[in-house]
This record gives structure tokens, sequence and C-alpha cells, in this order.
């Protein structure tokens, strides 16, 4: 017993030295992070710039085709400002869902002024084929092809009168991370105004953005219901439709939030 | 000279702290015991080591083991992994042609055989798997194989008081989550090596051939060796071998990767343990190995274009060799893996209600 504890004492005061040494190069250490503030995402989904309502709201794409949406979920990573990668969101992602309360996330990023904020709308090849993995890439998010594995990257299921498919359903599982038909996109937004998207310190500097689906259908390739009501694996079609990602975004809105000094 | 001594002291320390920061480590928990995957002498290493990220222990076998044997990670209860791989089977389905799944569902293919998987980049017949650890959610989600959801599958196991200790045995808290839930899979899966065969002994010198046994060896060599690669015997390609589109219009590889070219590609699988593994071929339309062989002789459909090319004049042997290669085939067979209780499951974790 005494020799357990003097044993236990030992490890104590060895760590104390190792808690001490550390305590010393710790200025080491923090001597080269540059200062930082906070950035917090917002994503909200629209149709014609009014929040998306899920199921009972029948809405018309820029064909004139009814649809209502049922699920919508996307994941978003590799946060940028001003084509500068954020390290620590690489292999971070998000997953939007349109029927969470809200969708936002913040990140710790360097102070200074950018001009865009960057994200992929995906996730990366690597990421595709690491095995099982959990938080937003947990396959019980349903956003993960079991029969042929790799992520949906983007989920838009609904019906629609104009559907030829099974109980007129409307449904666009799309994805892929193989070479051409890797689908994941990388998005770059600028503020509308022109204006700079400021990281301060002791700030939280909010964005709000904004998915419009009116652009899924058309901005720059049409998606017609009654051609394409359902996509569900990779390959050229799936790749056609991820080309219309780039313009579904836009900065609505930027805000600061100082931190309470108290 | 100061600089020297001034590094081994950093060195030295360093070890220290190491060597302190696993001793404090073990005051919370028994950490899970390190094992190995076996490496048979002569053998490849891994192209890719499937337990990189994912610490092959003696405590995460355990969990993996009894969770391959559980019905409850289907929705009826009844199936398990281990009823579409049994283990005397080389862990492939038994007698029937295709295999089967929850309420009398049948699958469209025959559960190929789990083993030396560590050596393996892709899964199922048509590769559609790429990576070992996400490969059981295919069978657990299939509405004609297990037909559950993995948040049910999480749901049942939590409430088991001893898997919520398996868990933490293997991985240090009782969180059960996807995750844990696949290392574990695959840390069972992954270690079913099968390298014991009489081949095997007669390769270490152990053992020797018969005449009859190294004739066939002879033909299977020239005949059969450039596709079923020593010695794993598959080069783990994928090969259209000449069978007929079968009532399900399976196309095999061309279903993943959407490609024409890849038509009636299948996986070209291990002829370890294949006496074991019958019935034969991706729908398990063959029963017996001179079936096969046979096949290879004279049935091949040498009209389609995506035949394998070594195939295009099919297999030219005498009914003496097919005898002969046959019999060599038989030499494959690992009863001592076969027969290894390890692999069987512990007596409690067979059916729990």
């Amino acid at each position: 017993m005494i020799n357990q504890q003097s044993k236990l004492l030992g490890i104590l005061k060895q760590q104390k030295i190792i808690y001490s040494l550390l305590f010393l190069m710790s200025p080491l250490l923090s001597y080269s992070q540059a200062p930082t503030g906070q950035l917090k995402i917002t994503f909200t989904n629209s149709v014609n710039n009014v929040p998306i309502i899920l199921k009972d709201k029948v809405y018309q794409n820029p064909f004139g085709e009814d649809y209502t949406v049922n699920k919508l979920k996307y994941y978003v990573g590799n946060y940028s400002l001003s084509e500068s990668i954020i390290k620590k969101s690489k292999h971070h992602y998000f997953l939007v869902d349109a029927s969470a309360q809200n969708n936002c996330l913040t990140i710790e990023v360097p102070v200074g002024e950018y001009n865009n904020l960057g994200f992929t709308l995906g996730v990366d090849s690597i990421d595709n084929c690491s095995g099982a993995q959990t938080g937003a890439l947990d396959p019980i998010n349903d956003m993960f092809w079991t029969w042929n594995s790799g992520y949906v990257f983007f989920k838009l299921e609904g019906f629609s009168p104009s559907s030829s498919a099974d109980l007129q359903r409307i449904q666009y599982h799309i994805g892929g991370y193989k070479g051409d038909n890797n689908a994941a996109t990388a998005i770059q937004l600028f503020p509308t105004d022109q204006s700079m998207i400021a990281i301060k310190k002791n700030t939280t500097t909010e964005i709000e953005v904004v998915l419009h689906l009116d652009d899924f259908w058309n901005n720059p390739h049409a998606i017609k219901i009654n051609e394409t009501p359902v996509c569900m694996l990779p390959g050229a079609l799936a790749k056609k439709i991820a080309s219309n990602f780039n313009g579904l975004f836009s900065i609505k809105h930027i805000s600061y939030l100082e931190e309470d000094k108290n | 000279m100061k600089k020297t001594k001034i590094s081994i002291c950093i060195l030295l320390f360093i070890v220290v702290a190491l060597l302190l920061m696993s001793a404090s480590n073990k005051f919370g928990y028994k950490q899970p015991d390190p094992i190995k995957l076996i490496v048979p002498k002569g053998w490849p290493v891994p192209k890719i080591d499937i337990f990189a990220k994912n610490k092959l222990t003696e405590q995460g076998f355990q969990l993996g083991k009894k969770l391959f044997y559980d019905g409850r990670l289907s929705k009826d209860g009844e199936i398990s992994c281990a009823s579409c791989h049994q283990n005397f089977a080389s862990f492939s389905t038994f007698d029937h042609d295709l295999s089967h799944g929850v309420e009398n569902s049948f699958t469209k293919r025959n559960a190929p055989a789990l083993i030396n998987l560590a050596w393996m980049k892709e899964f199922h017949w048509d590769g559609a798997i790429n990576h070992i650890e996400v490969q059981p959610l295919a069978p657990i989600t299939a509405a004609n194989e297990m037909g559950e959801t993995i948040p049910n599958v999480l749901h049942k196991l939590r409430k088991d008081s001893v898997y919520l200790s398996m868990f933490k045995a293997a991985f240090g808290d009782t969180m059960i989550n996807s995750q844990r839930m696949l290392k574990a899979l695959a840390q069972f899966t992954g270690s079913l090596v099968s390298y014991n065969s009489k081949y095997d002994k007669v390769m270490r010198g152990e053992s020797s051939y018969t005449d009859y046994e190294k004739r066939g060896y002879q033909v299977y060599k020239q005949h059969c060796s450039s596709c079923h690669q020593e010695p794993l015997f598959t080069d783990n390609s994928f090969r259209n071998n000449g069978l007929s589109l079968n009532r399900f219009h399976d196309i095999g590889r061309q279903g993943i990767t959407n490609v024409s070219s890849d038509s009636l590609k299948f996986k070209v699988p291990t002829l370890r343990n294949t006496q074991r593994s019958f019935p034969y071929m991706h729908d398990g339309r063959l029963y017996s190995l001179y079936d096969v062989v046979e096949f290879y002789r004279t049935g091949i459909d040498t009209s389609q274009p995506t035949l394998d090319k070594k195939l295009k004049n099919r297999i030219s042997i005498t009914i003496k060799e097919k005898n002969e290669l046959v019999h060599f085939l038989y030499t494959l067979t690992d009863s001592s893996f076969l027969n290894n209780t390890r692999f069987l499951p512990t007596i409690s974790a067979v059916k729990r209600n």
C-alpha cells in the first residue's frame, strides 16, 4: 500500500515537472499564432427569397412545373476567406438540413479583411473512402450510399405532378468522388455591396448565406422535372446537376457582434 | 559537445514523459490488448493497412465477433452476418445458390467468402464498397438482406449491458455509435486469414504433393494462375469470364462504374477453401468444381464483347487434366481455419433475446 502510494506520488511529482516544462514552453508554442476572431456562417434555404416550407407548400420552378420540397440536405466544408483555406476546417463538414431549426457553424479564423467567402459543396474524395466516420459524416445521417460507397453531397426530395417517376416523386441525390464524376463544387461568394468581410478580435462576424432553390433548375443548365425527375447515382447527369450548384448561393447579410467585455 | 548533451537530455526527457503518460492512462481503465494481423510468410504485405485508423485489439475483435453473429443487426432478429457468411463455408453461403435475407427474401447473389480481406481493396462481387469498415452498411440496410436501419441497430445494442461493457473494453467508454460498431466488425472480418491449407504446407516444406496433385498444380499454373494469382489465389481484379447474363440482368461492375466496358465483369474470387464455398459464381449457378472447370473448358460464351482476353479460346485442357486440377483445388482447403473456434461465437452470443 505504502509502496503504491509512493509510486503514485512519484508519478505525480514527475508529471508536475512535465507540466511546468510545458508551461515554460507555451509562449513559444503560441508565438506563431496570429490573432483570431470568430466567423459564424448561417445557412438559410429559400425559394423566391422566402424561406422554404417543407412538405405543404407548392412551389413552381422556372419552367412552370409545380413541386414540393420534402427533404433538402447538403454538405458544406473547406471554408476559406479570400481563397486562403481555413486549415481547421479541412475535413470538418457541416450538414445543412432544411428541417433543422437553424443551420449555423462557427469557426476561428485569422483577423483581417477579406473580399470573399468560399466553401465546398460536397465531400472531398479522400473522405469518401476513409471508412466509418462520425459527426456530420456519420452514415446515420442518411447521406451515404450503402450499396455503392460514397456520400450524397446534395439531397433534394419531394413530389411534382410533372414527374413520371413512381408516386410522382422528385429525387435528386447528387454525389460522386471519382475522377470525371467528382461532383464536389467549390463555391465562392462576394458580399453584394462589394464591402469587405472583416474579422476582428473579440468579435463574431456572422455571414448569412442563402441557398436559392430557383437556381437549381436552370442556372445555367436546364433541369426539367418532366425530363429528369430522378438522379440517384454518380455520373454525367449528377455532374451536370452539380454544375448548377455554383449559382445557388449568395451572401445575404453580414453582421458584427462584439463580445461582451464583462 | 554541449549541444549533443542537451539533445540527449531532451530525448531522455521525451522518453520518460511518454512512459509516464502511458502509465498514468492505466489508472483510468484497462487499455485493450493490441493484437497483430497475421501476414503469412511469403505473402505480400497488404497495400493498404486496414487497421491504420482502427487499432486491432483482442477486445475489438471479440466485440466484432459478437456483432457478426448477432441477429439483432437485422429487422426480424433472425438474420446475422453469419447467416450468409457461414464459417464452415469459408464464411460464404453454403449450399444455396442465392443468399437469402429477412422474411424469406432472396438476394440476387451468392455471398462471397470472407477470407484474407486485409489484402482486398474493394468489396462485393462488383467492387461497390471502397472500405472494409463501411461494408456492413450495405447488408444491414438492404431490404432483402437484414432490412434494418443503423439507428435501430444502435438502439438495440445500447439496451444490452453486455454490449455496453464490451464497447467500453474495446474503445474506452460505453458510447455505442456507428463508427465503433463498424470498426469492431472490421476487426473481426479483417482478421479472418486463411493460410494453412495443404498447399501452404507444401510451400513451407512441411508436406508434399502426390503426383496427381502435382500435375493438377501444373495445370493450375498454366491455365488459372494469371487471374487466381498465388498466394492469395486472386488478383482482386474485375473480369468477365463469359457467363451468360442471368435472369436478374446483373451486369456486375458496370452497375457501379456506369462504364459499358465493365459490363458483366465480376471480382475474381479467391480459390482458397473453394471446395467448401460452393456453389460457385456470383449467382451460385454452378454447384461443383467439376462444373466450374467444365464451364471454362466448354461453356464460356465467347461472343461477349467484354469477355476477358485470356478466355477468348476458353481453357483447353483434357478430361484427365480437369480431374487433376480439381484435386489440386482440394489442397487449398484450410481445415484448421474452417474449424478454428476462435472465429466461432462464444456460447452466450449465439442467441440472445
